[in-house]
């Protein structure tokens, strides 16, 4: 109950925040725009498929996300360095119901990001000849659930361990090596050698290319990425919850 | 004499450090106890082990019966504090806030909604109810953080260094606020402000460098250093100490 109340909060923080509405969903549904002019000025010949919307909604969904790891990340770093998190701290809450509060607004926000995300790709897909298949859509919406988790792990890992005024930055890095290492802006399976095993490696290509696959319905490669995606959830969410966790007794020496 | 906390031999070490040595005192139910010193005191440090949000190195201190070394949950249930910055949800209205503070001390929300609106006129915010604290001035944020410790119905309220960085209006608002307080529930306030100490409390205790210097009235520090004023016997028990 307790969670949830805080949860309440958090979402009020958050929505009340006009940086949110153009990081979170603004600029991603820019970009989506921007990158859809672009692709109809790419000639045929090119044979350049990653702008093509049923490519680029879940790439632009993918980059959405990691927008939302920003946000969970500024807004933990932003409760340690006051005293509010001191007056909360001094209340009956348990971690778990601090973890729980900071988690619930954001995946929820999380999947309404996506949702939307999606929507406007059927609509430029109307435009642009291309119709979506709506049954792969919201199995796409269920490939992105370890994503989200993922993605506000590593927001929770990052607000915790680092300060506000640091922590932004650090989010950068991810949200750059995300959207090119996971092939939102380039076609990484044309690709070869070590920049390609780099890309495998990590969990973006994964995320991105799982939530594609869903979308055109190429299912043959869905488990094996989203096997991959799902154990770096698990171990990204449990060291996070664990520094959270470990944070917040250090402060409470 | 009843008594709504007792302090018992409470130290407090940080690394090689000694932040408070070997205090002992006792608060009585509905009173209002000041702490003064210095910075550095260990002030601070006392309420913070008494909150719950620090942890004695040793010694034990009883809050409404319930000790903090085995019952805390027990004793932040009975206790609020406003910390000495302002702590509010800075995109959250006054009211939200009052709200969000009563629920997570488990409060329905209608309960929570009947005490903050109840809360909302005793403190005098009506005209800002519906601002979000973020928009508030110092004075008024200050306010909203005190109410934020009431409205969860403490029976001890720990009031740490509440008048500090306000103007002498504001200052001046904020102890009316207090002293409505006084008798309905135990305050234990930290400050620097003599005239705030004189002004408003029943009993004080001089900390200096961890260690309780004096305690008693305020009268009876006067009386104990021969001097006029609290800041003049503030003063010579802190020379006391340097002399010491």
């Amino acid at each position: 109950m307790k969670a949830v109340v805080f949860a309440d909060r958090n979402a009020k923080e958050l929505l009340r925040d006009p940086i949110s509405y153009i990081f979170c969903l603004g600029f991603p549904l820019v970009m989506l725009a921007i990158m859809t002019v672009l692709n109809e000025n790419i000639p045929a010949e090119a044979n350049m498929v990653i702008f093509r919307i049923d490519y680029l909604s879940s790439g632009i969904a993918v980059f959405g996300l990691t927008f939302v790891m920003l946000f969970t990340c500024l807004q933990i770093a932003k409760d340690r360095s006051s005293a509010f998190l001191l007056r909360l701290y001094a209340s009956p809450m348990t971690a778990a119901e601090f973890i729980i509060g900071y988690i619930l607004p954001i995946l929820v926000i999380a999947v309404l990001q996506s949702v939307i995300t999606y929507t406007v790709s059927v609509v430029i897909g109307a435009v642009t000849g291309y119709s979506f298949v709506i049954g792969r859509m919201l199995l796409a919406l269920m490939v992105l659930l370890p994503a989200d988790f993922l993605f506000i792990s590593f927001g929770l890992l990052f607000g915790t361990v680092f300060s506000e005024k640091a922590a932004p930055g650090l989010c950068s890095v991810i949200i750059s090596v995300s959207a090119i290492l996971g092939g939102i802006w380039m076609n990484v399976g044309s690709l070869s050698g070590g920049f390609k095993h780099i890309c495998e490696a990590l969990p973006f290509y994964h995320i991105v290319e799982a939530a594609r696959g869903a979308v055109r319905g190429e299912m043959s490669g869905l488990a094996s990425h989203m096997l991959i995606v799902m154990a770096y959830t698990v171990v990204v969410f449990i060291v996070s919850v664990f520094l959270f966790a470990k944070k917040r007794q250090q402060d409470l020496k | 004499m009843e008594y709504a906390v007792e302090i018992k031999d409470l130290v407090k070490d940080f690394g090689t450090k000694r932040a408070v040595d070997h205090i002992s005192f006792s608060i009585e139910k509905g009173e209002l106890f000041a702490l003064l010193g210095v910075n550095g005191a260990g002030k601070t440090t006392t309420i913070r082990m008494l909150t719950g949000l620090s942890k004695p190195t040793g010694g034990d201190a009883y809050v409404m019966g319930s000790g903090i070394a085995g019952a805390l949950s027990e004793v932040k249930k009975n206790s609020n504090l406003s910390p000495q910055e302002t702590a509010v949800a800075p995109n959250l209205t006054v009211r939200e806030n009052l709200q969000l503070m009563a629920r997570i001390y488990g409060a329905s929300k209608a309960d929570a909604s009947t005490r903050s609106d109840a809360l909302i006129n005793q403190c005098g915010m009506t005209e800002i109810a519906e601002k979000k604290a973020k928009l508030l001035s110092g004075g008024w944020q200050r306010r909203l953080s005190i109410a934020m410790a009431l409205i969860t119905q403490p029976q001890i309220l720990y009031l740490d260094e509440p008048t500090l960085g306000l103007d002498v209006l504001a200052r001046r608002e904020l102890w009316k606020v207090i002293e409505s307080l006084k008798g309905s529930v135990t305050i234990v306030l930290t400050t620097h402000y003599m005239e705030e100490v004189e002004a408003l409390s029943d009993h004080v205790a001089v900390m200096m460098t961890g260690v309780v210097k004096a305690f008693g009235t305020v009268e009876e520090l006067k009386a104990e250093t021969g001097k006029d004023t609290l800041e003049e016997a503030f003063i010579a028990i802190a020379d006391q100490e340097s002399v010491g």
